[in-house]
This record gives structure tokens, sequence and C-alpha cells, in this order.
């Protein structure tokens, strides 16, 4: 049995693992992770190679890989002995792990920086973006491809132009219809939802969504997306995103260009076109606060 | 028309993956739509809006995988079908093809008593235990997988060496053993002329130039890229040249490697010293004067390694065709470039190419970009924007990290390309094609709409975009060489002959007020 640390993990996870309260199998295997279908909630957590960044319901271990290791899918998967044991093949130990946790930044109170970090975004992303999702190739591979970018972009237009205008109830709707949208492990449409609600989950946001239409939402989404996708989704619902995305928000609040395209760097690395779909989520997010500043907040309750 | 679909159940591949062979599908042949995607509500849409819904597709989850193919016939779906799976269990590689499946290097070794090698291809984690155990059953090793420390680099290859074994790698991709290329490797002819190296790409190219230059090859053994330095001390090359050294079959021995630890150096040229036959060095960026005084023969180009070995190996120098530079065709094209088109951009698959044509680069310009430099002023910071002359080795991890590598699959090279044509300052874009065992089937035929597209936009704007081909490969590689070089240079690409002209050509291209 190879025997592995944990550098870094989200503290519910690592909260969990050490009450021992994680029971389950191996979900899904990748190169660089596993996904773990826990009994005691139903979530999936993940356990991560070396090179990604910390996350919701992550432990990021010091493996660059997981191929080859003799784990299989529905391995059984417990907490024994103070280290969490999947399969006959891995262990675990967290104990000097570092603890994470999603803590957005604080929506500034002087928007001047954050127009200025926002065009550099925009350009960025229009320049190095990866097409495939919402950023519509120039010759698309196929009809699938052309008619998937043709739908987000329609249908993320109707979920920008209801959510300024204060309409939540059919914005949620808008925004349960872009989920499942797009070929990849997590489609186009969950990717940008993601980019989106983080920013909407800014402390001191101007604009903000009431409970009931994320609570709304993530009722709506379950059957709609793989359950990869959806986990992705149900935490940035409630405001968890990964740390390479919560960096980027750190620096086109607070950042200079440098730092953002730094930070952007990092995020439209993230799968194939995933990382390009969050940050045109998030880019709308940051757009809509800019242009509401507040003058269309919406009930927190 | 004929549509086809099947649907994996609770079958998860990463975007990146479910992006390459989608890509890959609906490049098959008589596929007129391929579509891989995971079975949503949303997708299941956007199938019905391109009329490729179907019962099956209907019954789809959101966790299954549906691959729908529409084509001529249904015949030509089932073909597409069936080139998708091969493409999937090509993905799945511990699937597979061999008749016989070995459990353990043990029960191997046991049931084929004449095997001498093992080339292992295991996560890093695993390898070195796997390397010891094949060297336990008196096996050579070829170890392709990285990811090992140095320590255990260092023990297996002591451990080799104690038992009069070859130890190559970790992390070597290419060898010749036997006339049997192993991972990346050219079709090159059985000949006289034994290569160690510790450059993939660079040794694939001096193998390739000796066959051009009527030349062959007895063995080509790989050493892992860290055999030379300092920890390691070129415990493999040192193997390697004494055992080229004691076999009868090889003539002159060819050494390629980046510029040693300069200890390591001076160990390999006190061997070189040693040796009975003619040894032939080929140290990118090295200095003549130490090879010279060890009595080996200095090359400072791929090209002049295997010259210098052909000719040290028998052949007639005076009948070969060196394939010069093409003076008028230099002058031509600088002529076509404005006094603003001043700068090269390199964009290649292979380190060591990379490696060669910045060098060419640097002896003429100052301001030489690469996210391989070794010098840090000129090493690219942001690595999405070019600078000046820039050179990029896209199969480091800088670009791979995540991705396949470019030999296999082109987008990020394409996409970046098309970023250089834009940019009006550039007056040559310069790009290798690799051919050989496990490369991509087609590397000239997925680049042409780009090259095609460049070529259109430049034209449109007035100015003329000097593209450089640069084909590695032999008249016996599989896809044709002749055909990947027609097909360039109908799009309008200039063709260089070897890696050290492309070089060479880059850089005079833009010479200015020469």
């Amino acid at each position: 049995m190879l025997h592995v640390r944990t550098l870094s993990g989200d503290d519910g996870f690592l909260r969990r693992v050490a009450s021992g309260e994680l029971h389950g199998s191996v979900h899904s295997l990748f190169d660089r992770t596993i996904n773990i279908h826990c009994e005691e909630n139903g979530e999936l957590f993940t356990i991560a190679c070396i090179e990604l960044d910390n996350g919701p319901n992550t432990l990021v271990v010091d493996r660059k890989r997981f191929q080859n290791m003799g784990i299989a899918v529905n391995d059984p998967v417990s907490v024994k002995a103070d280290s969490l044991i999947i399969g006959k093949a891995l262990s675990l130990t967290w104990q000097h792990a570092r603890q994470w946790e999603c803590v957005l930044p604080v929506y500034p109170s002087s928007d001047q920086k954050l127009r200025e970090n926002m065009a550099v975004i925009k350009e960025y992303v229009a320049a190095h973006g990866k097409s495939g999702g919402l950023k519509k190739a120039s010759s698309p591979a196929n009809v699938f491809e052309a008619e998937v970018s043709s739908l987000l972009i329609a249908r993320t237009n109707e979920l920008y132009h209801a959510l300024a205008h204060g309409r939540w109830s059919e914005a949620c709707e808008f925004a349960i219809g872009l989920v499942g949208l797009g070929p990849g492990l997590t489609p186009s449409g969950d990717d940008y939802l993601a980019g989106l609600f983080s920013v909407y989950h800014m402390p001191n946001a101007p604009c903000c969504l009431p409970y009931p239409f994320f609570e709304k939402f993530t009722r709506g989404a379950h059957q709609r997306t793989n359950e990869i996708s959806y986990m992705m989704i149900k935490k940035a619902a409630i405001g968890h995103v990964r740390e390479s995305m919560v960096r980027l928000l750190e620096a086109v609040v607070n950042g200079t260009p440098e730092e953002v395209v730094h930070s952007l760097g990092n995020v439209l690395g993230i799968g194939s076109s995933s990382g390009t779909d969050m940050a045109m989520g998030l880019i709308s997010g940051l757009a809509l606060q800019l242009e509401m500043g507040g003058n269309v907040c919406l009930s927190k309750s | 028309m004929s549509i086809k679909v099947v649907i994996k159940k609770s079958t998860y591949f990463d975007s990146v993956s479910l992006m390459s062979l989608s890509t890959k599908a609906n490049q098959l042949p008589g596929v007129e739509q391929a579509v891989i995607a995971m079975g949503t509500e949303m997708n299941k849409e956007v199938l019905r809006n391109v009329g490729l819904l179907t019962a099956e597709v209907e019954e789809a989850k959101s966790s299954d995988l549906m691959i729908v193919v529409k084509a001529e016939t249904e015949e030509l779906c089932d073909k597409a079908l069936a080139g998708i799976e091969e493409l999937f269990s090509k993905k799945g590689e511990t699937k597979g093809t061999s008749e016989i499946k070995y459990a353990t290097i043990d029960s191997a070794a046991k049931s084929i008593p004449e095997a001498n090698l093992a080339i292992i291809s295991v996560n890093g984690a695993f390898a070195a235990r796997e390397a010891r155990k094949a060297l336990e059953n008196d096996l050579h090793v070829m170890l392709f997988s990285d990811n090992v420390s140095i320590e255990d680099e260092i023990a297996l290859k002591k451990y080799a060496h104690e038992k009069g074994l070859l130890m190559m790698g970790p992390d070597c991709g290419t060898a010749i053993i036997g006339n049997v290329a192993l991972c990346f490797g050219n079709a090159v002819r059985k000949g006289n002329i034994g290569i160690v190296a510790a450059s993939g790409t660079g040794s694939q190219e001096v193998s390739v130039r000796i066959h051009d230059f009527g030349g062959g090859i007895t063995q080509l053994i790989g050493t892992g890229g860290r055999d030379l330095s300092e920890q390691v001390g070129g415990i493999m090359m040192l193997d390697g040249i004494k055992a080229l050294d004691e076999d009868e079959a090889t003539k002159v021995i060819v050494l390629i490697s980046k510029p040693p630890a300069p200890s390591v150096e001076e160990k390999v040229l006190a061997q070189v010293k040693q040796c009975k036959k003619p040894v032939v060095v080929y140290f990118i960026g090295g200095k003549e004067e130490a090879v010279a005084a060890a009595g080996g023969h200095f090359a400072k180009t791929s090209k002049e390694a295997a010259l210098k070995a052909v000719v040290l190996a028998g052949a007639n120098e005076d009948e070969l065709n060196k394939r010069a530079l093409n003076w008028p065709l230099i002058e031509e094209v600088r002529a076509k470039l404005t006094p603003e088109q001043k700068y090269i951009r390199g964009l290649f698959c292979g380190g060591t190419l990379c490696d060669e044509a910045m060098y060419s680069a640097m002896e003429t310009f100052e301001d030489v970009y690469s996210n391989i430099q070794k010098n840090p002023d000129y090493k690219l910071k942001n690595l999405h924007e070019s600078k000046a002359h820039t050179f990029l080795d896209m199969g480091d991890d800088d670009f791979t990290n995540g991705k396949p590598h470019p030999m296999i699959d082109p987008s990020l090279r394409i996409a970046r390309f098309l970023q250089e044509a834009k940019d009006p300052s550039v007056g040559v874009i310069v790009m290798d094609f690799i051919l050989g065992f496990g490369s991509h089937e087609d590397p000239v035929g997925v680049m042409l709409p780009a090259i095609l597209e460049a070529k259109q936009l430049a034209e449109k704007e007035g100015r003329h975009l000097e593209i450089l081909g640069y084909v590695m490969g032999t008249d016996l590689d599989t896809p044709k060489f002749e055909d990947q070089v027609n097909k360039l240079m109908a799009a309008g690409v200039t063709i260089a002959s070897s890696s050290t002209n492309a070089g060479l050509l880059a850089r005079e291209f833009v010479v200015k007020g020469a």
C-alpha cells in the first residue's frame, strides 16, 4: 500500500476525516484526481495531486499522478487508525496538512481599480481564452460545438438581462437552463455559473441574490448534470469555489494588472475550456455589479 | 445518411481527454459529424437541434457518456465507432494490445527466457521498483517513466553498471535497439554508427540525418535527461560509450546532449580519449577546444554531427548532398519582408530542435526569448505573449501540464500559430513536424487549415508571411515523408532540409541590410 501525505485541504474535509466520518467508495478516477462518494452526506470528496489547487471538499496530496495505482471505481474508502484508506492501494495521512478555507475577498468601496482590472481580464480572455465553450471557435469542430456555443451565448445573455433587471425568479430558470450545457466533464454552462456565483457571494457586493434563488437553483440543477459537476455548482451556490478562482477575484479587487494576468493564467489552465468559461462567468458577475452599482439590489432574505 | 449511437454508462473522462478524443473522432475517414459528450438534458437538446437525436440518446443519463456518429452509410458509421473505440482504448493505455499479458516482470522474464530488455512505463512511484526487478532478472531497461527520484536513478544506474546492463532513463523517450525503435523514434537504416544521447528529439534528428546522408545506425542508446548532471555523473553515457566501443558492428560513436555539468564533461571526454573508435561529440552550445583535446570530433550542429559520423564511417564526403543553405531563396524572402517584419517566431514540438534553432538565432541577435532560455534575462516571463525573437518548446512542461504533448495533440500550437501570424512584426514562423513511431498520424494535415488561414490573413493585410517548416522523418517513416512535405509546399510553406537548416534559414530570412 502506498502512503501519501496531505499537503493542504478544505477545512471541512479535514474535520470530517479527523472525526472518522468518511465511509464510502471510489466514485471516479482520473490521472490527477480521485473522487470519493461519501455515504454519510452523499457528497463527492476529491483527492487531488500536488499540481492542482485547493477547492471545496478537496485534499491536495504530495503525488504527481494517480495512474496505474491499482485503485478501481467502487473500491471501499474509510478512515482507519488516523489514515484515510482507499481500496487496498492508497493510505493518506492529513495530520500536518495546511487548512484551507474558501474566503472570498470583500467587494471594494471604490471600484476604480476593479474597473481597470476588468478591462485587463476581458482583453486577456479574448486573446488567450480557450474556445469550444462560451468563447466561440472561429471554425467549430462540428455542428454540435457550434450549436453549444450559440446556445451558451444566447442563454447567458438572457440570464444576464434577467439579473440586470432584478427578475431573480426568471434568472433562476435561465441559470438552471444552462446547467449541463457543453460536452466536457464540467459542462461550459456549469463552469460559467460557478464563476458568476462566486462574484455574487463576495461580501459587500452591491448586487446580491436572495437565498431562495440558490436554494431553487440547487434543487433544479440536481439531475441536469453529472455528479462531479453538480458538486462544483452546488458548492459555488454557497460561495465556495476553488482557490485559483479566489486568487483571481483577490487580484481583480486589490492587485496590479500583472497580478491579474498571473492569476487569470492559472484559471485559464483549468480543464479544456473550463477555466475560460469560469472566467467569463466571473466577468459577467463583475460587470453586473459595476453596471448596477447597488441600484438594483435584491433582498438578501 | 446514417446515425449511430453508443452510450457508455457512468463513464467519466476529463475535459482535456474528451476534447482531444472528439477532435480525433471528427477526423476519422467517412465521418460527417462525431459528438462525444456527457448525456445531460441540455446536450440532448443540442443534439435535437442539430438533427442528431435518436431513441438511444434520449435514454442517456447525465453521468453517461454519449458517442454519436453521423456518416454516409451504416458501414461507415460502424467503422467510425470502431475507430473511436480504438481511440478510447489508446487513451486507457493499461489495456494494451499484446497477445500475452504478464502481471509481473518476474513472470514475463520466466516465460520469455530469451528476452533481454524491458521497457517500463508505469507511475513514477513504482517505476524504480519495477526497473530494479528487471535488472535483477538480467534485463536491460528502458525506463520511460518520469517522477523517479534522483537517488533512485543513481542507485539503479550503479546496480546496472555492476551487472553490465544498460539502464536507459528514467524519462528516456527514444532508443533504437537492434534496429527497432522504442517509444518515440524514426525508421532508419541499419548501419555502423552508434549513438548515445541524453536528448530525445536531438537523437531522433541525428539518426534521421545519418539516414539521409546514406548511413545507418547500429544502436541508439538513450540515457535520460538527468544522466549528465553532477549528481548522476553520466553513469549511463559512460557505460553506453563503452558498450558501443566494444560492439563490433559499430565503427563510429556519436554523443548528443545539452551541455553537461563541467565535472561530468571531463569524465565523458576522458572516456572518449580511451575509445578505440572515432567519437563525434555534439553538446548543444558546447565548445570545441576540450573535445578536440580529447581526440574527439566536435560538431556544432546536429547536421554536422551526422555528416562527420557518416564520413568517419566510410562515406565519401564529395559524393554527399550536404544540403547547403539556399542563398537565392534567402535573398528572395528578405526582399518580400517589410522593414517592420524583423522577428522570428519558432513553435516547436521537439525540445532539442527548438534549442538548436534558438542557438542559431542567438549567434546573430541579442533579443532571443524562449521558455527554455538558460539566460534568465531572456526567459519568457509571460508564456502567452511572444517578445522580439521567440522560440517556444511547446512540449515542455510549461505547455503540457494537464494537456497532451503537441506531437499528439496539436490544438495549442495551432492557436499559438494563428496568434503569431497576426503580429505585423513577425517575418517568419518556423515549425517542426515530427514523423515516426509515437507521433501524430498526420502532423502536417492537422496544421494545414491554420496555415492557409494565416497566409490569407497576411495577404489581406498586404504583407508576406514566411512560414518555414521542417519535417523530421525518413523515407521509411509513416506517414510518408514525401506526402507530408508536398502538402506543406502546396500550402506555400518553405521547407528546411534539416533542423540545423531550419534555424539558419529562419535567422537569415530576417537579417536586415545584409
